[in-house]
């Protein structure tokens, strides 16, 4: 037991180059099981690096190394499988890094799964006091919020009546409030955010902020990226158990996005045939000089440049580029025979410039579907999916009803009394 | 991994700063996002976090590496696990009979049903039990009750991971509190057909012996012996399922080979028995001390009852330490 250096008074959470082994292999797991139980009995256990990886197992995190302040919400975001809940476990003391520390300062509390022992036979009050004593709050503790708990969740004319009578909505409107009411100092939320109907919903997000401005600090876990900006202030990414972004929540979020495309990607690059007689070459997305570049602002000019190749003449070429969004799919698509743009593509090639000049889109991550045809509806050449991949990183939207939020601003008006 | 929920005495660097320390109220208040987003007037806003600077560390060493601190946590643990004990005990023996027409019934049902086989079977002539000075009703029906104490506990530790596997796979809290409520359980069980041995005494005219106040100890020393072997094979039984089905299986031939339906025997061969069977000797002894007064079973009893202490502690270490490796392997 130590203070790691970096534990200032404000850290609450110390996540240090922490490594955890998993084994997919069912009957090997066991086994590996009772090796490891005979290592603990014995006090063999110790950190464990790439050489010791047995048969079977890997990394399900690699190397993670993350703080959280007094009073901070990170939002740990990431695809199926990145690791996540496996950080959030060890986080909760539920299973031991195999390499690496974790400290914590203070009381931890958890909100896995709302409701956890409820016992349905018995009423909503006698289920409080239960669920309460399992996430460690004393009676005497109970007694003074139990008012509150019943009023948030908004059950106080069936809370003697058994929970077996509760609606699914109810139950967890319960398990949420006993759950809400406990104030640790870090609070860890795997996937509970995605329940209730929307007004109770939109009651927890303000409870949390209220949690978090009081000093406490939360960790959540959700792939409901869009409802992160209510609560959260930053983001920590996983990606195939490494950590690939620590930082602002919208960049995180659009590095998210874009990884949620990077799986269509390789998808779709093994559907891409070969031996075709025209096609998409080199796409490179620039800035208004020019100049190639990732990241954008709203309102920026971005320039998509396509190089297309041909092996035999394709007169009178057409060209539909697609804008999209991983998460919304296709923006707009826009053709250069709408606006009557005539070329054709020989043997060097060439390369056609779509310039989109005060960018409309907000904080996200994009890229643009591309397909080249000839003059007639039915001359395909080629198409090119997931190219371009661009990203916009501000100005901040804004969830609460302050200023900007969806995928694009729109320009208008306000007008007051006539 | 060293855990210490909420008790600090055992964490060496951990500065204790209880006296509810609201550091800085005001800039903490301020830290959160968006301001004036929430200016909701009706509802007031929270008191100043209680905070405390008690450090919570975990990383890939054995507990037991320090073996006095793991002693130290366990007994912590066990203390700040009686609450939320108290409270699952309640849950459970409420929701046992609630939804019951014959409610406790259920409790006595088991050892009636299988003293009135036994002792069919004995006035059938199928077996002989031996030479006995007391009812024999009421020695096998106290025998059928003390095993079945036995082997509840036995199962307990496994049964209890598998049924909470939800809660322990999810949440943290103290994993010892579990155990407080299986043996409570065991224990409720077993003081209910106690009960039935008070209609039985009094139809079977057994005389009352004075050791009847030392059976207890023998009791509860046997209940927790069954619990300290159960705690030994639960992570096996966790981990391989063949484990719970040879438990299944060998039950009915262990109870045969425990001296419940017949008089322990005096000379070798048989008398390994009350020797090798861990469950032989402190049932003898209770039932002794319960029922005849007098026993030859003392001393092998007491060297068992000594053993239980340093058994059911590394049962509990044994626990403690492989549920981390069980909850990983664990679908949740």
């Amino acid at each position: 037991m130590f203070h790691s250096s970096t534990t200032s008074n404000d850290v609450i959470l110390d996540v240090n180059h922490v490594w955890k082994i998993y084994c997919r292999h069912l009957k090997r797991a066991m086994w590996y099981g009772i090796k490891d139980l005979g290592r603990e009995v014995i006090g063999a256990g110790q950190d464990r690096t790439q050489k010791d990886l047995r048969t079977g197992e890997f990394f399900a995190v690699r190397d993670a190394n993350f703080q959280v302040n007094r009073g901070e919400c990170l939002a740990m975001i990431g695809p199926n499988g990145a690791g996540k809940s496996t950080m959030l476990k060890m986080v909760n003391g539920l299973i031991k890094p195999d390499s690496g520390s974790i400290a914590i300062t203070g009381k931890i509390g958890a909100l896995i799964e709302l409701g956890t022992g409820f016992n349905p036979i018995l009423s909503g009050r006698e289920n409080i006091y239960i669920n309460a004593a399992v996430l460690g709050m004393k009676k005497t503790e109970v007694d003074l919020l139990f008012d509150k708990i019943v009023e948030f969740a908004e059950l106080g004319h069936v809370i003697d009546d058994p929970i077996k009578t509760y609606s699914s909505g109810m139950r967890v409107r319960l398990g949420f409030s006993v759950a809400a009411n406990l104030r640790p100092q870090l609070l860890l939320m795997d996937e509970v955010l995605a329940v209730g109907d929307v007004g109770f919903r939109m009651k927890c997000f303000s409870h949390l902020n209220k949690l978090v401005k009081s000093g406490v600090s939360i960790i959540l876990v959700t792939h409901a990226v869009g409802m992160l900006q209510r609560v959260a202030t930053r983001s920590v990414v996983f990606g195939q158990g490494k950590i690939v972004h620590d930082g602002e929540l919208e960049t995180g979020c659009t590095i998210y996005e874009e990884m949620l495309g990077a799986s269509d990607r390789v998808r779709a690059k093994k559907k891409e045939t070969s031996g075709r007689v025209a096609g998409v070459g080199d796409v490179e997305v620039c800035n208004a000089s020019g100049q190639p570049q990732l990241e954008f602002e709203t309102g920026e000019t971005i320039q998509l440049r396509v190089h297309l190749n041909a092996q035999e003449t394709v007169k009178n070429a057409r060209l539909v580029v697609a804008l999209c969004s991983p998460v919304h799919g296709v923006l707009s698509s826009i053709s250069t025979a709408y606006q009557d743009v005539r070329f054709d593509v020989d043997a060097p090639g060439c390369v056609v410039t779509l310039k989109l000049p005060e960018i409309p889109l907000l904080i996200g991550s994009y890229h643009f579907n591309i397909s080249l045809l000839g003059p007639e509806t039915t001359d395909f050449y080629h198409r090119s999916s997931l190219r371009g991949v661009f990203r916009i990183v501000g100005p901040p939207t804004d969830a609460n009803g302050y200023g900007l939020n969806g995928i694009t601003k729109i320009t208008h008006g306000w007008k007051v009394n006539g | 991994m060293k855990t210490d929920p909420g008790n600090s005495n055992d964490v060496p660097l951990a500065i204790e700063r209880r006296e509810s320390v609201s550091d800085a109220p005001d800039s903490n208040l301020s830290m959160g996002r968006g301001e004036g987003q929430d200016k909701d007037q009706n509802e007031e806003e929270f008191a100043p976090l209680q905070t405390s600077d008690v450090v919570t560390f975990y990383d890939a060493k054995s507990e037991i590496r320090s073996p006095v601190k793991l002693i130290k946590n366990i007994i912590a643990d066990f203390l700040a696990g009686r609450e939320l004990a108290w409270r699952l005990f309640l849950r459970n023996i409420r929701g046992l009979y609630r939804q019951t027409l014959l409610g406790l019934f259920w409790a006595f049902l088991p050892p009636i049903a299988n003293t009135a086989i036994w002792i069919f079977l004995k006035q059938a002539g199928v077996f002989d039990m031996g030479e006995i000075t007391v009812n024999g009703t009421v020695y096998i029906l106290s025998g059928m009750i003390l095993w079945q104490a036995f082997i509840d506990a036995f199962q307990m530790p496994l049964n209890m991971l598998n049924k909470n596997k939800n809660m322990i796979s999810k949440l943290n809290f103290p994993r010892e509190s579990l155990l407080l409520v299986g043996v409570g359980e065991v224990l409720f069980d077993l003081a209910i057909r106690m009960l039935l041995l008070i209609p039985a005494f009094l139809i079977f005219q057994v005389a009352i012996q004075p050791t009847v106040l030392l059976a207890p100890i023998a009791i509860l020393a046997l209940v927790l012996l069954g619990t300290a072997l159960g705690l030994l094979i639960m992570p096996f039984g966790s981990l391989y399922q063949d484990v719970g089905r040879f438990i299944g299986m060998v039950m009915p031939f262990w109870m045969i080979l425990t001296p419940i339906i017949y008089m322990p025997k005096t000379e070798l061969p048989g008398s390994l028995l009350n020797w090798l069977n861990p469950a032989s000797p402190l049932l003898l002894l209770a039932r002794d001390w319960l029922l005849i007064g007098s026993t030859e079973f003392l001393s092998t009893g007491l060297i068992f009852a000594a053993a239980v202490l340093p058994v059911l502690l590394l049962g509990l270490i044994v626990y403690r330490i492989s549920i981390p490796v069980l909850v990983e392997r664990m679908t949740a």
